[in-house]
């Protein structure tokens, strides 16, 4: 056993062989991994930056906006919201199954620890709206949580189509685009819209077309209830509704 | 002749193939004929020449029809290398075991709704993380077989997926893909993470919902021809058969554990019954002729839970016999004794170093076993109680820990469940060894009140001379004075669990705290009710191993 | 090779339980082989009259070059009444009378083959006198010693009854391997039955005299040896010449123990092994596992080995399982170990070494198997480890090489990973950092 004075500091490399200075990892360390990259490594890598940063992007809005996780449904509130997503989103280059695979992110906490409703409609909404692509389709069919505001200022020549259920005020505020929802919405439908088109094909909730000023809604199942509509159309089963006989709003015909 | 060719050719590559998967624990592979599972009756040449592959128990069996048919487009090495090296990654990788494969199957349910197309999806996806796999870990000749299998139109879709995220060429002309939804179906199938088995729950609901539009089609085409089973996978059908009886055992253990979720777990049993019971699997003992009675899920879970609550068995003491016998030597020190010297082994010596003593010892013996008493569970199943059918029942799954406790220690358990028992919602069943009587009866829900009726009980305390007893509850019990009565006079062990704290439970504490047979524990959390039991069990056996010894 | 072949065809009748590079072997036959030839330390467990101790005695006549007569007479045979005397020497009786002091050593302590019959019958001191000088080669009584050049040890043990001891933790953990010598089945069951005096074969009366002779004398020890080894080398030239095997010299046996040295563990095997290692001594919360020392409810080490196991594996295993598993590619005419040698061993060097946990054995204790109940879960945790490894491998090496390079002075980042070794290897190289 060679001795070695403990207090002596030397620059010269580590002896090998008995006591203390022993590589425990000697025979790997001319080991190099030989890395397969195929092209999934890469999408996958990809996939998962841009969710991380859509994930920021929604974490700063909650922070900005959603003060203690509280929200309220307010005009101001909406577009003041919608201000702060624009902000975030028009960095992140993303695509539509982006959008989507937030929209199931939001369910599992561990990798979005709030899903507050409205905040998240808007934060989607603005994702739709500067999506690249003019056709989206969110297959949310699978979702347990219904989005609310989806579609708030769809532009024109915008075309969504959710596959699922949805909340309150979808299509609000639609400005021109496309909105189609191949199950059941909630109330507040069209809240607002300017322009454009909304397509539920099952049924409908109250306050249906609340403050519209112009396009159609066209309902494959029932509407429970209309709001004070200004102006437009609202076809339930390709039967006129609105304007047609005069009656009390949200009052089921 | 050919068969023993090819035969001759795997066991020439098969060091080779268990070297690069870091060899698995299978057999070498065989060369045979493969039934096609999709088309079993039929004796055409061609129904023979589909399937390449099968997996039986981690035998893996290579189809010689097969072999031939794809002889002009690829070599019979390559060939065969890449059908093992798919089947060998099954079983190393994805699913590796019943429970992956089980955990998979309900998720795609979830996305599908439907039995087939869930495990259609489940397959689909099982084989693109096997290949995908191979293709990134190790050298293969997957994506040669890919280029030359037969493809239907999820089959294209799949190969369009492999030509993206493998960046290989797989021989698929632009025409051959044209619609704008295939495309789009590539593009989400390609932006999963296959190869993170910590995200397969959520990447096989993904996968499922962006196959399921294909699948629906494939269904619709299937119909339109006809009816049948479908095309068969060249690579290997993937069901039950991949497992041994022990395995799916474990399996459905670790799945039970998994989900904790009745409904689930009901759902995914129900789906397999009849593979399982294909595989012997919950059929019960005896012979006889047809289907036999179907697989209870509720029970099956029940089971699958209380085995991962164990307690060992109780050991046979040894006893002291008493009297002292010399047993071995030890060194004689001076100033030690002379009465225990070895004369013999001392050499007729008396000096240190040389002269032993004999160290003596008390002789044993295997004790008498002092038999386990018998035990009667008295199970509440009235309307404030959880039924166990619909969810996950922990008085139930408490009862079933003490049923498996007892049996093993080869005792007989009695039920009595009740509910209103004076007006007839009450089941009584005798003691007995057979644990699936023993769990249907623990599973029976009446939801109705809460009377017990003592002269149901009193035969079953009477009958035996030693008496265990387990009384699950939550105590909102209308004639609880005549329990507590009727516990006050009997000598029995009795552990009471009760749910939640009420005043009848104080009522019952205050009343029986004296005695010494009677232990009470309330429970906060449903889930303490296994250890509970356990617990009290462990000590009841402790206590008569330690009668034994003293 | 050819000894295991005549043992397996003419003198052990057994059925193989283990399959190696696809070839299928006997376990018992096997270990037993590598036991004799690496010098190691062999427990052989099974019911009464299952070929225990006559399969020792058959490896070690072939290996050692002894007749079976001479074999007989060194064993040990464990009963409670066993004395220091009958295993290791006793004082020159005519000198003790003159009042000098000489010992007459046991053939067991004399001879490099030594077979104890039941140890678990012995009472733990004579257990642990018999390893200790196993362990050392050396034999001491009264002030004088032998030391013992070559040596290797079988113990046999019957399961546990009423007339046995357990065989202590610290004792047990010595043996390197622990294999059973099972029921052979009912046809060649009753073959053994028809096949009587096969142990005539290996016996000879002249060279047993001899060798008797040698090992009484009152020469010194150094120099029976070479004497010993000459009548042993004739008797195996005998062999040779009548049964067309060829046992194995002093000589052979040094170049075969040479050649195994120069085999080294692949890498695969080596990240493997210390991947095993890991998992059977790790705990997060108290530093290392200690049989005394509970695991936490919901710790994030519960899929791991180390959650249903009681104790911490000694450094005795990675000695014994290195050893076994170059015994083995040797034996296979490999230039590496792999893992596949390692698998193949690991069960028999680790099985009575772990203490399992009471929830583990209820739950497994029921399932089916071939092999007893500790060896099964030793093949069954060894499967486990090794699909871990699979889905790993390359990943845990470059963990290990970039511990190299870090412990070389490289200032870089240890790679993170959820098994217990990741951590092992950050903690090594922290103390390299201090240092």
């Amino acid at each position: 056993m060679q001795n070695v004075s403990p207090k002596k500091k030397t620059s010269s490399p580590p002896r090998q062989g008995f006591g203390l200075l022993y590589n425990p990892f000697e025979e790997f360390k001319t080991f190099q991994v030989t890395k397969t990259e195929i092209p999934l490594d890469r999408i996958v890598q990809s996939t998962e930056q841009v969710m991380d940063q859509i994930r920021l992007g929604y974490e700063k809005l909650l922070e900005e906006e959603a003060k203690e996780l509280v929200w309220m449904v307010q005009y101001n509130t909406i577009i003041k919201a919608y201000e702060v997503a624009e902000k975030y989103i028009r960095e992140i280059d993303y695509s539509a199954e982006d959008i989507e695979d937030f929209c199931f992110a939001l369910e599992n906490t561990h990798r979005i620890p709030y899903l507050i409703p409205g905040p998240a409609g808007i934060y989607i909404s603005a994702l739709c709206n500067y999506a690249k692509e003019e056709e989206l389709v969110l297959k949310l069919s699978e979702l347990k949580t219904e989005i609310n505001l989806i579609g708030f200022r769809l532009p024109k020549g915008k075309r969504l189509k959710v596959e699922g259920d949805t909340g309150d005020f979808t299509g609000i505020g639609l400005e021109g685009g496309e909105l189609e929802v191949e199950g059941n919405a909630k109330n507040w439908t069209g809240a607002g819209m300017r322009s454009g088109r909304i397509l539920v094909k099952k049924n409908i909730g109250l306050h249906t077309g609340e403050w519209m000023m112009g396009g159609e809604i066209y309902v494959g199942g029932r509407v429970r209830g209309l709001g004070n509509i200004v102006e437009g159309k609202v076809y339930e089963r390709d039967k006129l509704v609105y304007p047609g006989k005069a009656r009390y709003p949200n009052l089921y015909y | 002749m050919e068969e023993k060719r090819l035969q001759t050719l795997i066991e020439e590559m098969w060091p080779r193939l268990k070297k690069k998967h870091l060899y698995p624990e299978i057999p070498i592979p065989k060369v045979g004929r493969v039934i096609d599972s999709f088309d079993e009756k039929s004796d055409q040449e061609d129904s023979n020449q589909r399937v390449g592959l099968e997996m039986k128990e981690k035998q893996m069996t290579i189809n010689p029809a097969f072999i031939a048919s794809m002889k002009d487009k690829m070599s019979e090495e390559n060939l065969i290398e890449a059908l093992l090296d798919h089947g060998i990654t099954h079983y190393t990788f994805c699913p590796w075991d019943f429970q992956t494969h089980l955990m998979l199957y309900a998720e795609a349910k979830k996305v599908l709704g439907d039995k087939e197309s869930a495990k259609r999806a489940a397959n689909y996806f099982i084989d693109v993380i096997a290949d995908t796999h191979c293709v990134k870990m190790r050298e293969t000749e997957i994506p040669e077989l890919h280029r030359n299998l037969k493809k239907g139109n999820v089959e294209k879709v799949i190969a369009s997926l492999y030509q993206r995220i493998w960046g290989i060429d797989m021989g698929l002309t632009p025409s051959q893909f044209e619609s704008r939804q295939n495309e789009e179906v590539v593009r989400r199938l390609a932006r999963i993470p296959y190869l993170d088995r910590s995200r397969w729950t959520e990447s096989i609901r993904k996968f499922a919902r962006s196959l399921k539009p294909l699948l629906i089609l494939e269904e619709k085409e299937k119909e339109s021809r006809g009816g049948g089973k479908g095309d068969s996978n060249p690579q290997g059908e993937h069901n039950l058969n991949h497992y041994s009886y022990e395995e799916i055992d474990e399996g459905l253990r670790e799945y039970a554990q998994k989900t904790m979720g009745l409904s689930e777990f009901r759902e995914v049993v129900e789906d397999f019954s009849s593979e399982l019971k294909e595989m012997g699997y919950g059929i019960e003992a005896g012979m006889g002729r047809g289907r036999g009675a179907p697989i209870d899920a509720d029970i099956l879970f029940y089971m699958k839970l209380a085995e991962h609550y164990s307690i060992p068995l109780k050991k046979i003491p040894m006893e002291e016999a008493g009297t002292l016998h010399p047993h071995s030597h030890s060194p004689w020190e001076v100033g030690s004794p002379f009465q225990d010297i070895d004369v013999w082994t001392s050499f007729g010596k008396i000096m240190p170093g040389i002269t032993q003593v004999w160290k003596k010892r008390e002789g044993k013996g295997r004790g008498k076993v002092e038999e386990a008493p018998d035990c009667l569970i008295i199970i509440d199943s009235s309307g404030s109680m959880i039924n166990p059918r619909k969810s996950l029942s922990y008085a139930v799954l408490g009862a079933a820990c003490a049923t498996n406790a007892y049996l093993k220690n080869d005792s007989k358990v009695a039920v009595y469940n009740f509910s209103d028992a004076p007006m007839g919602g009450r089941e009584i069943l005798d003691y007995t060894e057979n644990k699936n009587e023993i769990y249907r009866t623990l599973c029976r829900y009446f939801g109705g009140g809460t009377a017990l009726d003592l002269e149901d009980m009193m035969p079953l305390i009477k009958k035996e001379k030693k008496v265990d007893l387990f009384i699950i509850t939550d105590m909102k019990i209308t004639n609880l004075e005549t329990l507590i009565g009727f516990f006050g006079k009997i000598q029995n062990r009795i552990t009471a669990v009760h749910i939640g704290e009420n005043p009848y439970a104080s009522r019952f504490e205050k009343a029986v705290e004296k005695k010494k047979n009677i232990n009470i524990f309330t429970v906060k959390k449903k889930e303490d009710i296994p250890h509970i039991v356990l617990g009290s069990i462990r000590q009841y056996f402790n206590t008569m191993q330690n009668n034994h010894s003293a | 090779m050819d000894i295991y072949q005549f043992i397996s065809d003419h003198l052990y009748f057994n059925r193989p339980d283990i399959e190696i590079k696809g070839e299928p072997y006997n376990s018992a036959i096997l270990m037993s082989l590598l036991t004799g030839l690496i010098k190691g330390k062999e427990l052989i467990i099974g019911e009464p009259g299952l070929g225990k101790t006559t399969s020792a005695e058959f490896v070690c006549s072939l290996i050692y070059q002894f007749p079976l007569g001479v074999i007989w007479g060194s064993e040990v045979s464990g009963h409670p009444e066993q004395t220091e005397e009958k295993i290791i020497g006793r004082p020159d009786l005519g000198k003790l009378n003159r009042g000098e002091e000489d010992v007459v050593w046991t053939n067991f302590s004399q001879l490099p083959v030594k077979i104890v019959d039941e140890i678990n019958r012995l009472p733990e001191t004579k257990q642990s006198m018999i390893l200790d000088g196993v362990d050392r080669g050396n034999w001491e009584y009264l002030n004088e010693m032998i030391i013992n050049d070559e040596y290797c040890l079988f113990a046999t043990a019957n399961y546990q009854d009423g007339g046995t001891n357990t065989i202590i933790a610290p004792l047990v953990d010595r043996f390197d391997v622990i294999v059973e010598s099972r029921y052979p089945g009912a046809n060649l069951s009753f073959l053994i039955g028809k096949a009587q005096g096969k142990d005539k074969i290996l016996r000879h009366r002249k060279f047993e005299k001899d060798l008797y002779r040698i090992l009484k004398s009152k020469i010194a020890y150094e120099k029976k040896i070479p004497k010993l080894e000459e009548v042993c080398n004739a008797f195996g030239e005998y062999i040779d010449k009548t049964l067309g095997v060829k046992p194995l010299r002093r000589e052979d046996r040094d170049q075969i123990r040479m050649e195994m040295d120069e085999i080294e563990m692949d890498l695969d095997a080596s990240a493997f092994v210390r991947m095993f290692l890991a998992e059977l001594s790790f705990c997060d919360r108290y530093g290392q596992k200690r049989i005394v020392e509970n695991c936490e409810e919901g710790c994030h080490y519960t899929g791991y080995l180390c959650h249903q196991i009681k104790n911490c594996a000694s450094n005795r295993l990675p000695t014994s399982i290195k050893q076994f598993a170059k015994g083995l590619a040797w034996f296979f005419g490999d230039s590496e170990i792999d893992i596949e040698h390692v698998k193949a061993v690991m069960p028999f060097t680790l099985s009575h070494r772990i203490q399992w946990k009471d929830e583990v054995l209820t739950q497994k204790e029921r399932a089916k198997r071939d092999d007893p109940f500790q060896i099964f879960l030793a093949k069954e945790a060894v499967k486990t480890v090794s699909q871990r490894y699979r889905e790993q491998s390359d990943h845990l090496k470059d963990a290990l090489g970039l511990g190299s390079r870090i412990y070389q002075g490289e200032s870089l980042e240890p790679l993170d990973g959820d098994h217990p070794i990741y951590i092992e290897i950050k903690k090594d190289i922290r103390h390299r950092r201090i240092r």
